[in-house]
């Protein structure tokens, strides 16, 4: 019995693996998450404020320790919103005139969180909305501050978010001085890594914010806000500095999201007039 | 029969509240594993062979809401599901302290399984020191939850004719 269940669920995950199986996999997938949508949306009402509780309790000394880091940030941020207004304008002038692909043209669809992933080894959550929104695999979705990850799958009602942070997630960026790399999820910690940026690159500013490359067939479009300079490492002989980044995004306290129709497709009918997959 | 369907709904409430309901009640970022309880608990009452079915169904239902590979769950929740319902025989059946001690070394042998062999068939994200902190929080969840998810199988199970019955003999041989 062990050994007709045991090849039965490695014919699953080789034909899943592959691709194969005629679209009835990702089918059953799809039918799966439509039909629990319902019961997903109700429980979630119901249980958002236990679960609100629920974190508090199980994370209290994480919100302490935020807690006090958040006013410092804010702190930080009131006085230098005071000086930023002349900049902003002029910033919003150069957007206009170079029509970044982020900026005004790439329609959004307004989305809430109904649920964070029910297994363990994926950083993902759910959205309330799917194909039927106009949602598409592989668009970005964004929050207030930033990048939180793209669509990696999406049934009529339903839409799954591959976070930033998850290994499996990697987003070609840029530092503040241009140079490009790749940041990478890590497991557990919320964190990223930031890799292929040579131990010649200097002026790695601890707080800079790296932001999206777009790069010619990038996942994301150029310029979108993707996390900020932790730390630092440079040891002699490595290839790469070791550079530790945060996501702008808390993705663990998130409700409501924005996923842009943009698929990095230059044939794609949502994407903005202006030049899709920008070079830099 | 009636035992059986009862036990179907059973696993599917429970991957329901696993998809629904758990999410919302993670400790530090960790969801438990009910499927996998139900398996382990059915291997206690059952047998390796019912231990193994159940795990192989509620795993694969679950792997619908995962983006892991479709049959990773079933297949490490079929195998603990098996080595539980074998090492089960051992035991002193009266002992209060089986369901939480076979549902935290189910949660165990389950979370080493999924991440190895996912390792191994290709998924290799899931292979990292967090993994560990991962199988044994869940692990310990699942040992705590363990007590109502046997009593909820036991009501499932719970047949009213006095007649005895071979373990194993509702699953096959």
């Amino acid at each position: 019995m062990l050994v007709l269940l045991v090849l039965t669920a490695v014919t699953l995950i080789t034909l899943d693996q592959r691709g194969a199986g005629g679209g009835l996999i990702s089918g059953a997938r799809d039918g799966a998450r439509d039909a629990i949508a319902p019961v997903q949306t109700a429980v979630d009402d119901a249980f958002r404020p236990i679960g609100d509780w629920w974190s508090g309790v199980s994370d209290s000394a994480g919100l302490k320790s935020e807690n006090s880091r958040l006013r410092k940030q804010l702190a930080d941020a009131r006085s230098r919103a005071l000086a930023a207004g002349p900049a902003r304008r002029e910033n919003e002038q150069l957007k206009q005139l170079t029509q970044l692909p982020f900026v005004g043209g790439i329609p959004t669809v307004a989305t809430q969180i109904v649920s964070a992933s029910p297994g363990n080894f994926v950083s993902s959550v759910e959205l309330n909305k799917g194909t039927d929104a106009g949602i598409a695999v592989g668009n970005p979705v964004v929050a207030g501050q930033g990048l939180v990850g793209r669509i990696t799958s999406a049934s009529k009602q339903r839409s799954t978010v591959l976070l930033l942070t998850d290994p499996a997630s990697e987003v070609g960026v840029r530092l503040e001085t241009g140079e490009p790399g790749v940041a990478k999820g890590r497991a557990g910690n919320n964190l990223l890594t930031l890799d292929f940026v040579s131990p010649d690159v200097e002026d790695v500013r601890k707080g800079g914010v790296v932001t999206t490359a777009g790069l010619q067939n990038a996942l994301f479009p150029a310029g979108l806000p993707v996390a900020s300079v932790v730390s630092v490492e440079k040891t002699a002989g490595d290839l790469d500095q070791k550079i530790t980044l945060r996501p702008l995004v808390n993705v663990g306290r998130l409700e409501f999201l924005d996923v842009l129709m943009w698929t990095g497709s230059p044939v794609a009918p949502t994407a903005p007039a202006a030049p899709a997959a920008p070079t830099g | 029969m009636l035992q059986q369907i009862r036990l179907g709904l059973l696993v599917v409430l429970m991957v329901i509240a696993q998809v629904a309901l758990f999410p919302h009640l993670r400790v530090d970022g960790v969801a438990p594993d009910l499927g996998l309880v139900t398996a382990v608990a059915v291997a206690y009452r059952e047998g390796p062979n019912g231990g193994a079915i159940v795990g192989f169904s509620g795993g694969l239902l679950l792997d619908l809401f995962l983006r892991t590979p479709l049959g990773l769950s079933a297949l490490s929740w079929a195998i603990t599901g098996y080595v539980i319902g074998v090492l089960q025989g051992g035991m002193v059946r009266s002992s209060r302290w089986a369901a939480p001690l076979l549902g935290g070394l189910g949660g165990l042998l389950g979370g080493t399984v999924f991440v190895l062999v996912g390792g191994i068939l290709g998924s290799e994200d899931l292979v990292n020191s967090n993994s560990i902190r991962v199988v044994v929080i869940s692990a310990t969840y699942d040992a705590v939850l363990a007590p109502l998810v046997f009593l909820l199988v036991g009501w499932a199970l719970h047949e009213p004719r006095t007649t005895s019955r071979v373990r194993g003999g509702r699953w096959g041989a």
